[in-house]
């Protein structure tokens, strides 16, 4: 069944412009990456806590309200991220043209 | 109200009663204990008596009970026996103010109560406080030793073990100093207990604090949970990653879209393509069909890839037309080449099969599994044919799954229960023939009547149920294996479910009417097979088909009837096996026989009915059937001997309008 996660993974990495995939756990451990070691921990750290603080602020507007997917357009990057009660998917872009 | 004070007074009353006489009887009863009591001690005191007086003669000593008997008669007859006796003057001073008063017989009894009364109390005390003391402290130590074990050893109750033990300390401390030493040693066996355990816990969090082993992160990434969360998560990302529209266009100073005038005037236009290169590559596209609560979905059926013998050879892909990307939805596979693919009407999740053994087979897109979660038996009950049509028919609470294999076999199944069919029916032609059935079609919302197309190049039409269940009718014209069959489904005003078209091996696309055996009109534009041929779901007289030269025809009979109304011949000139409309009608998915399917926009205002096009269609019907007539009387007139097949081509070469 692994080899599933495998494909889906090497399926998202083919996309043209993704420049890499980590997946996380909810402490914010990557779990999966193919990005180097430093880079995917700044990465994990920094986007879990971000996903933690939207997920909270669109809770606190509404408390039947829950954060499904975040996307953050940045001038060289866009971060694409989906969350989700244990684990975060986090996938980095680079504009196609 | 009154009767209840009533009874109440009475209650009071009977308790006030009660009470008395519970008064009554105790005062009686502590009268009697006094008596007793009384009674008790004197024939103690008697019997008591006697054995003092055995022993003290023996010894040569005058018995008590004649002492006793001297000293009341010595303190009753006082002033006259006071000088005999001398050892009476002792009693003398405490006897004389007795002896003035008148009444002097009751006080020996007085004196030998009070002797007998300080005889008793200390036997008692002694039995009482011995026996009390040690066994109550023993029993009370013991017990709570037990309790205090069990506690420690049950580590599901921390907080009761916590309760426990400032209640011990307080029991421990009542204890008498030589049980302590006992009990001590359990209070410092149970708080290293604790403390393990807690420890244990922090140890784990700083350990998640820290960067995961390799070992751990493979258990988390065969967990179920975090497989479910990428295959959620991984879909969700791929469709977002495809839909990368940039949303910062700035029209005022671009280019404009100058391909949209230019598409307009085209009637069909190439979307898209789905491929899969490790799923579908190779394999035939042996069915399309679309499922009917999400309509943006497709499903394809794929035969197998002669070239990868250790993959399944069946494989059912499920594509969205909605997003762009252009990985499937579902994968799904069998043993078997699956030849026909249907979504179970009613139930969303569910997904059926046809295979090239005869079994049906059932997936489920809720189950993590490509392999199918059900199917049916390979028993002479069911199929043992190739299964080329499925078919599900009827209505939410009661609906079938018809299937039909090459040797003119029609099971009826339920989904509830895929060990049996719910009946069978086997399809003869006139001398017990079975008929070789490639494709299928009901009417819409029809599910007794159907037509079906064999191989040996006549359509039928057949029935379910009834007194001739069966096949009821031919319709003989092709002269090849018809590939492909389509009943007009498009509702209203004009009902046209008589009407069907047929697709042959033959080049020939054929157009009939149930009420008639002779085709009304056949369509020999076509260079090559025709595989397969589809109404629109929209309008009622158009219809496409494919061929293997790689072309697919969009025929609308009110525009023309010699040539296809819009044609396009797909890049590389696959063959077409297989053509569908989406419920709307708005595009055309072909399928090829390398694993490709195309998917063509077809103009909304060619695709969409005016408002007269039925009575139109009925109009252009009229007329094929009296050209057919025409030519008939002229074949007469001229009396033309030819072969069979010139009849069908004077009739294409013939001017219809």
């Amino acid at each position: 069944m692994s080899n599933e996660v495998e494909e889906t993974m090497k399926r998202i990495q083919s996309h043209k412009g993704v420049v890499g995939t980590i997946v996380v756990n909810s402490e914010g451990i990557p779990i999966k990456t193919t990005l180097d070691n430093t880079t995917t921990v700044q990465y994990a750290g920094l986007i879990s806590s971000l996903a933690d603080k939207a997920r909270s602020v669109v809770r606190d507007l509404d408390p039947s309200n829950d954060l499904t997917f975040l996307r953050i357009r940045s001038k060289k990057h866009e971060i694409m991220v989906a969350p989700d009660k244990e684990f975060i998917l986090i996938v980095v872009q680079s504009p196609t043209d | 109200m009154s009767d209840r004070r009533a009874e109440l007074e009475r209650k009071k009353a009977r308790l006030q009663a009660l009470r008395e006489e519970k008064d009554r009887r105790r005062r009686e009863k502590e009268l009697k204990d006094v008596e007793e009591a009384t009674n008790r001690v004197l024939l103690g005191t008697e019997g008591d008596r006697k054995e003092v007086d055995e022993l003290l003669t023996s010894l040569g000593v005058a018995p008590v009970s004649e002492v006793l008997t001297s000293i009341s008669s010595a303190s009753s007859l006082t002033p006259e026996h006071s000088h005999n006796h001398t050892p009476d003057t002792s009693l003398l001073p405490n006897s004389s103010p007795n002896s003035l008063t008148a009444i002097k017989k009751r006080t020996p009894t007085l004196s030998v109560v009070a002797v007998q009364s300080t005889n008793i109390p200390p036997k008692e005390m002694v039995l009482y406080t011995k026996q009390t003391q040690t066994t109550t402290s023993g029993h009370e130590r013991d017990a709570h030793a037990t309790d205090y074990y069990v506690l420690t050893y049950d580590d599901g109750q921390g907080e009761d073990e916590e309760g426990s033990l400032p209640h011990l300390g307080g029991f421990g401390s009542k204890l008498p100093p030589g049980i302590l030493p006992h009990g001590l040693p359990q209070v410092k066996e149970v708080q290293p207990a604790v403390t393990a355990l807690e420890q244990e816990q922090a140890k784990q969090e700083v350990k998640e604090v820290r960067e995961l082993s390799e070992e751990e992160k493979q258990m988390i990434i065969l967990s179920e949970d975090f497989q479910h969360f990428v295959d959620r998560a991984g879909r969700v990302m791929e469709r977002v990653l495809c839909e990368n529209v940039d949303c910062y266009t700035d029209y005022s100073g671009g280019l404009g879209e100058e391909g949209l005038d230019e598409k307009s005037h085209q009637r069909i236009s190439l979307n898209r393509g789905f491929y899969d290169e490790r799923w579908s590559r190779n394999r035939c596209v042996t069915s399309m069909d679309w499922c009917p609560q999400f309509p943006e979905l497709l499903l394809a059926s794929y035969n197998n890839n002669e070239d990868s013998p250790n993959d399944p050879d069946g494989v059912v892909l499920i594509w969205n037309t909605k997003f762009k990307k252009s990985t499937p939805e579902y994968i799904f596979h069998c043993q078997s080449a699956v030849l026909s693919a249907k979504f179970a009407r009613f139930h969303p999740n569910l997904i059926l099969g046809g295979t090239y053994s005869g079994q049906i087979v059932l997936w489920d897109n809720r189950v993590q599994k490509r392999t199918p979660i059900q199917r049916t038996p390979l028993s002479a009950s069911a199929h043992t044919h190739p299964v080329y049509c499925l078919s599900v028919v009827g209505t939410q609470n009661a609906h079938n799954l018809i299937s039909i294999s090459t040797d003119g076999r029609l099971c009826s199944w339920s989904l509830d229960m895929l060990s049996q069919p719910q009946e069978t029916l086997d399809l003869h032609r006139m001398q017990s023939k079975p008929v070789a059935v490639t494709c299928l079609d009901f009417p819409h919302s029809d599910v007794n009547n159907f037509v079906v197309g064999s191989e040996e190049g006549a359509a039928y039409s057949a029935c379910r149920h009834g007194a001739k269940a069966g096949i009821t009718d031919t319709y003989d014209g092709h002269q090849g294996p018809v590939m492909g069959i389509s009943v007009n489904a498009v509702q209203g005003g004009i009902d046209f479910s008589h009407m069907f078209v047929t697709s042959s091996m033959d080049w020939t696309i054929k157009l009939w009417s149930l009420k008639d055996s002779k085709p009304i009109y056949s369509f020999e534009d076509n260079g090559d097979y025709v595989l397969d041929v589809k109404w629109s779901p929209a309008h009622p007289a158009l219809f496409a088909a494919v061929d293997c030269s790689g072309k697919l025809d969009l025929w609308n009979l009110n525009q023309d009837t010699e040539v296809p109304a819009a044609s396009i011949t797909v890049e590389g000139n696959p063959a077409l096996s297989k053509v569908s409309w989406t419920p709307s009608g708005l595009h055309v998915t072909v399928g090829d026989n390398q694993g490709k399917i195309w998917v063509y926009d077809v103009a909304e205002n060619f695709a969409h009915p005016r408002h007269d096009e039925w009575n139109k269609f009925l109009h252009t019907t009229q007329e094929l059937r009296n050209n057919q007539v025409d030519e008939e009387l002229e074949k007469l007139n001229y009396s033309v001997s030819n072969t069979p097949l010139s009849s069908m081509s004077s009739i294409s070469s013939t001017p219809l309008r």
